[in-house]
């Protein structure tokens, strides 16, 4: 596969902290690559310096094969940019935001015309071009947000947590207008707190933590890093310390965490440990409202690989 | 074209204040030339005289009272009503010729005459004449002792008149119209400009949005040039509009060689509001700061500069503070243009020194706005 972006050992430093460590990765041609990982892990720093927003001391970028800087027009043409921010003219409609931002790539007025008429379906702002920012909701702004960074169909896309306080509405429109730009050929690097979004989006994850990879591969490659297979949780239940001592005793149980009437098991092995566990229950006379089996998510990734959770 | 445009689109969001500017400026300065032509009309004035003759109407009291009818204008009243119509200003002099004051004053006694008055100008006018007569009359006495020949000295006396050549070739009343309103568009220029221009700029200079252009495929310096083209333009037709209504308020002197340097120095201080505008807006990005920033700074340096109230007016000190200020130099030579008489290198200096000031003023805000973006 051709790859689009190159980051090699990418260092930089704010304020004697190191933001991003030594960073290396590529980007290939119409994947969309997850970058995930807590607040400060180094996400944005990282986009921002892939964009030329930001110097960094060490290290290069290429895009296309060219080395980025902030003049490289000719780059930057083909890059679309969605921020975390929402970034909108108060003063202008709807379709008047994407005009201006889509202006900024395509002088053809016709052209942009089309265009902007594809990022409003795409996003399902059809029926609010004569609208101002002010008379949305949180939801349809991000929408706008994204029709704004996206209507001049680039090749490469960041997405800087898109469907951040999103209602749910918005948030299937959004991911389904994603897969739409991946569908389109799209290069996209995603980046947020949502491990279900990365799940279902994302070819590729980059876990970051205090600016450095601490893991990367497909969801799939980064789950079998965890060292746990199953995970089961029963809801109200009422358990005595003896009984605990009895469940950690049963076979490939690696750990047990009992708070407030919840219990939760993890497996180290197997894939079908609810049934025993059912049985286990019974025999010894234990009542609960609810039980239920999880396969690890990428959180148990990150809490197994860093000793704290994705939201920290 | 599309930054030019969407400029266009944000201005259009933000049209009200200028036009209420304007209308602030066709009120106001249709309002003053109105009052200006009352003022400057030159309507002979006569006061309102009561007089209470308690002397036989014949000899120096009969010619005294025809004098003054001649001069002012003889109210009829009863005596009880003197006071309540000098209260009113129905009456502005009343003037009480005793008992054998005709007698009296051809003996050489010097009988004094009573009066009372409402104490203004009217009044004084009416106290001049009085005395006119009185002193001419006192004067003749001395050296002719008849009174048919002193009332003859005293006629040719008074009828003698100067004649008044006005020298001045100026057209004084439409030149302080137009000064009067080109001292009014210091406010409606430097208002219109620093609030459309900061609010324009701190849409454009909003973080995020700033963020996604310098992403963009458009050259950022190009794109900030194009803003600052598109303000340029947006001030040019400001000054225009302003020229334009001039035109149609104060007419044919706007068509002289004064009405050119009118026109000339707005255009120049239309550059320096600009200026200023571009500066304040890299120092304010909150749009809400915006009204307030208009308010202290247009109409801060409008009234002390002289633009709605004479300079001569204003306390020294005042003064002294305004020449710091742009405005001052501006409403200055619109000032110097009113009586500039003859048109040559050494009447034309003061103004080419003030306009060289502005001009400094403009290339040290632009420096300063510069800088600070530079900064940023």
């Amino acid at each position: 596969m051709k790859k689009i972006i190159e980051v090699e050992h990418l260092t930089k430093t704010y304020r004697q902290k190191r933001a991003v460590d030594d960073l290396s990765f590529q980007v290939y041609e119409g994947e969309i690559l997850g970058l995930l990982g807590p607040n400060g892990s180094g996400k944005s720093t990282t986009i921002n310096c892939i964009l030329s927003l930001l110097s960094f001391e060490h290290g290069s970028i290429k895009i296309f094969g060219e080395k980025m800087h902030p003049n490289n027009y000719a780059v930057k043409r083909n890059i679309g940019v969605v921020f975390q921010d929402v970034a909108l003219f108060d003063e202008l409609t709807v379709y008047d935001n994407i005009d201006y931002f889509c202006g900024l790539y395509i002088k053809d007025k016709t052209m942009r015309k089309e265009y902007i008429l594809d990022a409003l379906k795409l996003v399902g702002l059809e029926e609010f071009v004569k609208f101002y920012p002010k008379q949305l909701s949180g939801g349809l702004l991000r929408r706008l947000n994204i029709a704004c960074g996206i209507a001049h169909k680039p090749k490469i896309i960041f997405l800087d947590e898109p469907t951040v306080a999103v209602d749910p509405q918005s948030r299937n429109n959004i991911l389904s207008g994603i897969e739409h730009l991946r569908k389109n050929g799209a290069t996209i690097i995603y980046t947020t707190h949502y491990m279900e979004e990365v799940e279902i989006l994302c070819d590729r994850i980059i876990i970051l933590d205090k600016g450095k990879i601490i893991a990367s591969g497909t969801s799939d490659n980064l789950k079998s890093l965890a060292n746990i297979e199953e995970k089961i949780t029963v809801e109200d239940v009422d358990m005595s310390d003896k009984k605990l001592e009895k469940i950690k005793d049963l076979k490939n149980v690696e750990n047990v965490l009992y708070c407030n009437n919840t219990l939760v098991i993890t497996y180290k092995k197997g894939k079908n440990n609810l049934p025993t566990f059912i049985d286990f229950l019974k025999s010894e006379k234990i009542n609960y409202q609810k039980i239920f089996s999880e396969r690890p998510t990428l959180n148990d990734v990150f809490l197994e690989l860093t000793g704290k959770e994705l939201r920290d | 074209m599309i930054v030019f445009k969407t400029v266009l689109k944000i201005l259009n969001r933000c049209k009200m204040p200028i036009f209420i500017y304007t209308i602030f400026l066709v009120f106001f300065g249709g309002f003053n030339m109105k009052t200006q032509d009352d003022a400057l009309g030159f309507n002979a004035s006569k006061p309102d005289v009561f007089i209470v003759n308690e002397d036989i109407d014949k000899g120096i009291t009969k010619d005294f009272i025809l004098y003054m009818n001649e001069v002012s204008h003889i109210v009829s009243l009863k005596k009880e009503e003197v006071d309540d119509a000098l209260f009113y200003r129905d009456v502005n002099y009343v003037i009480y010729i005793p008992k054998d004051f005709g007698k009296d004053f051809m003996l050489g006694k010097n009988p004094q005459l009573l009066v009372k008055s409402t104490g203004d100008y009217q009044a004084s006018l009416a106290s001049m004449q009085v005395e006119k007569y009185m002193r001419l009359a006192n004067l003749y006495l001395d050296i002719n002792k008849n009174e048919d020949a002193l009332l003859a000295l005293v006629h040719e006396n008074l009828e003698q008149q100067a004649d008044i050549v006005l020298a001045t070739t100026l057209d004084t009343s439409s030149l302080d119209k137009a000064t009067f309103y080109y001292n009014f568009t210091n406010y409606c220029i430097l208002a219109g400009c620093i609030y459309v221009i900061c609010l324009v700029l701190s849409s454009f200079r909003k973080d995020v949005i700033l963020k996604r252009t310098s992403v963009s495929g458009m050259n950022i310096k190009k794109h900030s040039w194009y803003l600052m083209i598109s303000n340029s333009v947006f001030s040019l037709f400001l000054w225009f509009i302003y020229v334009l209504l001039s035109f149609l308020l104060i007419g044919k002197a706007m068509f002289s060689f004064h009405g050119l340097i009118y026109i000339l120095n707005s255009l120049l201080f239309t550059f320096c509001a600009l200026s200023i505008a571009f500066f304040i807006s890299s120092l304010v990005r909150n749009k809400e700061a915006v009204n307030g920033i208009v308010n202290v700074i247009a109409l801060g340096s409008s009234f002390l500069c002289g633009a709605f109230v004479p300079a001569e007016f204003l306390p020294k000190f005042v003064i002294n503070i305004a020449h710091i200020l742009p405005s001052y130099w501006f409403i200055q030579t619109n000032e110097i243009v009113k009586s500039l008489e003859v048109i040559n290198f050494s009447t034309l200096k003061p103004i080419l020194i003030n306009s060289l000031v502005l001009f400094l003023f403009s290339l040290l805000f632009i420096g300063l706005s510069l800088k600070k973006n530079r900064r940023v």
